[in-house]
């Protein structure tokens, strides 16, 4: 993988509506749209950034969120989380389409930025302002890529069987790879049928995600999260630097978000959506790790840290 | 913990501390009661003197209040505002007394404002439940239950930069994961986040989370008095009082620095009546009664979880206090 990836197309807004609609698309902000192929050359013509989209060569991509089943009894009282992340994954190149209810464009567009792919977010009307308030939001944090850091490999044989497994890993921040041979520079290196990594063991993929967890140990895992189990995270990073990728697929923010990082980062700083004036608290690098707090967690929040350069001051007390 | 006066209890009972009917507490009764289990436990004749050997003018303290099974059960405000009453006779202002609890809707229910004098702060680590800025990122018990996701169980706040001191009020009730819920389950799970986690199923970690927990540091070391409100209790269903169905009125109070004794007592007050009830007992670990189905709301003979009443002798063990009944001294007061 290169070093450093160039910057990612934006998710944009899928609109097939007719032009007479302009003037609400202007009225939320948005100024960038994919559209039915044929279609472009009339909304440029109407000062749009119109880019033709195939639908048809997309994947589908699912509505993120998090399913709440109070009345339901089961194993764990942890909500479902709907997440494509596992799935961007398995196929980075393809492009994907999101066709989501109210509520839920903005994240959208923000965990497709966060994976880095291309993608179209058909959005309901309600949706439009914050759509394009995420969409500014993700070109004013966007920069070269970093490589995705991860520290197990998953050899994927593209079965569904699999397909949840990665889906359970990515819901517990497991990081992985998909990886097409096993590699030693993974901790672990995960294919179905092979070692400790049995079908039958798989056929239950929350509690084959959970071996997975105790094998690698929680010692060992790159990123931790406390305080949610609804926020799920993507880390990038090089020798110098790494990004953390925050999607908060509730349906409310989280408040008091604790971040757990192996290494040691000097300074970090905080970018959240609607949250700008937000700074990470209690930063504590101790142990060869890095901790901090967010305050309150909306949508979708961003953590940069470098490994040298003026540290930060110690936690505030309280 | 246990403090000065491991395995010793005051135990004073005055039978017009609350009107049965109306559940309406006697505020001068209450006085009288604190005031005697405090000379009771000290062997001081002044009240006065019996709170300043655990309170000084200095001290910045935090008072445990238990609003869990509010506002059929709760520390009674009455009490509360008793406690306070005694810290501003030792001298402790009242802007350096907190009152604190987990959870903001629970404590709003109860209306403590209404009983303490102005200036004494009442303050919730939880305003949304799941909230975790209330509590300190530092200070945690890091383990696994249940392959949970979030491993860590944090101190609140306040306890672990701010209280010098913390009197601990919990109620007389039964509690259907760890038996019964006193002293030590209240200072414990409520004062640390996210430990509903150790319970899944029919299966809770109440037997050694518990005491672990209230070992923690600096919990452990600032929590100096143990005042169980019993004027009312709950004899089943606990720690949630929904209806009067399973309260009683053991109409008791009992003062302590050692929680560990003060909650063996309990385990015989709250199994007395359940055998009185002719309910199993809190020690019956049987399958045969163990249904997570919700009947235990309604039905006394069954249980949601294997209860784990040796939570107390497993904290004794910690060096939390003593269990063995015929070492603990108990000084009776009626009043």
């Amino acid at each position: 993988m290169p070093a450093l990836l160039l910057a990612v197309l934006l998710p944009g807004l899928y609109w097939d509506q007719p032009a007479d609609t302009a003037d609400r698309l202007r009225k939320a902000g948005i100024e960038r749209l994919y559209v039915p192929a044929g279609r472009e050359q009339a909304w440029r013509r109407l000062g749009f950034t119109a880019t033709p989209f195939d639908r048809s060569r997309a994947a589908q991509a699912a509505a993120p969120k998090v399913e709440y089943h109070m009345d339901v009894a089961s194993a764990t009282r942890v909500p479902w989380v709907d997440a494509n992340g596992w799935q961007f994954e398995r196929a980075p190149g393809r492009a994907y389409f999101y066709d989501v209810p109210r509520g839920s464009a903005a994240l959208a567009a923000a965990e497709a930025f966060a994976y880095g792919i291309e993608a179209a977010v058909r959005a309901v009307p309600e949706d439009l302002e914050s759509f394009a308030r995420m969409t500014k939001f993700l070109g004013a944090i966007d920069q070269p890529r970093l490589p995705v850091k991860a520290n197990i490999g998953v050899i994927d044989d593209g079965s569904d069987l699999m397909g949840e497994v990665l889906n359970l890993m990515a819901r517990h921040n497991l990081l992985f790879h998909v990886i097409p041979a096993p590699d030693t520079q993974y901790d672990l290196n995960i294919r179905l049928g092979a070692g400790a990594y049995s079908k039958e063991d798989a056929a239950d993929p929350y509690a084959f995600a959970m071996q997975i967890r105790r094998q690698l140990t929680d010692e060992k895992r790159l990123l931790r999260i406390y305080g949610s189990n609804v926020v799920l995270a993507r880390l990038t990073g090089d020798g110098a630097h790494a990004r953390v990728h925050l999607l908060n697929y509730g349906n409310r923010p989280v408040k008091g978000l604790r971040v757990r990082l192996l290494g040691s980062y000097a300074r970090a700083k905080l970018t959240a959506f609607e949250h700008e004036s937000a700074n990470l608290a209690d930063y504590d690098v101790r142990d060869g790790a890095t901790e901090f707090s967010i305050p309150e967690t909306g949508a979708y929040a961003v953590v940069d840290l470098d490994k040298v350069g003026q540290a930060l001051p110690p936690a505030n007390p309280h | 913990m246990p403090g000065p006066y491991p395995g010793q209890v005051a135990s004073v009972h005055a039978e017009k501390c609350i009107d049965v009917q109306t559940e309406k507490p006697d505020a001068a009764v209450v006085r009288e009661m604190m005031a005697r289990g405090m000379c009771a436990l000290t062997g001081d004749k002044d009240a006065r003197d019996a709170w300043a050997r655990f309170i000084a003018p200095s001290d910045v303290v935090g008072i445990k209040v238990n609003c869990s099974g509010a506002p059929g059960i709760m520390s009674t405000p009455e009490v509360v505002a008793e406690i306070v009453r005694n810290l501003t006779v030792v001298g402790v202002k009242p802007d350096q007394i907190w009152i604190y609890e987990r959870f903001k809707y629970q404590v709003d229910s109860v209306h403590y404002d209404r009983y303490v004098t102005k200036g004494v702060h009442i303050w919730t680590a939880e305003t949304d439940r799941g909230e975790t800025d209330g509590y300190d990122p530092s200070t945690y018990v890091e383990t696994s239950f249940f392959d949970e996701e979030d491993t860590r169980s944090n101190l609140v706040r306040p306890v672990a930069d701010r209280f010098t001191k913390i009197v601990n009020v919990p109620n007389m009730k039964d509690h259907g994961a760890s038996g019964v819920t006193g002293c030590l389950k209240n200072i414990a799970y409520g004062s640390f986040s996210n430990v509903a986690r150790s319970h899944s199923g029919t299966v809770t970690n109440t037997y050694s989370f518990i005491g672990t927990l209230a070992a923690v540091e600096p919990l452990r070391s600032r929590t100096v008095l143990q005042i169980m409100d019993g004027l009312r209790g709950v004899w089943h269903g606990g720690p949630f009082s929904p209806s009067r169905k399973f309260r009683f009125y053991p109409k008791r109070m009992l003062f302590g620095s050692d929680p560990v004794a003060v909650d063996r007592l309990l385990l015989d007050i709250i199994d007395d009546k359940r055998k009185a009830e002719h309910a199993i007992s809190v020690w019956d670990r049987s399958p045969k009664y163990v249904n997570a189905s919700g009947d235990h709301e309604r039905n006394p003979n069954v249980n949601s979880f294997v209860r784990e009443p040796g939570h107390i002798e497993y904290a004794a063990h910690l060096g939390l206090g003593v269990y063995e009944l015929d070492k603990i001294k108990v000084a009776s007061v009626e009043v």
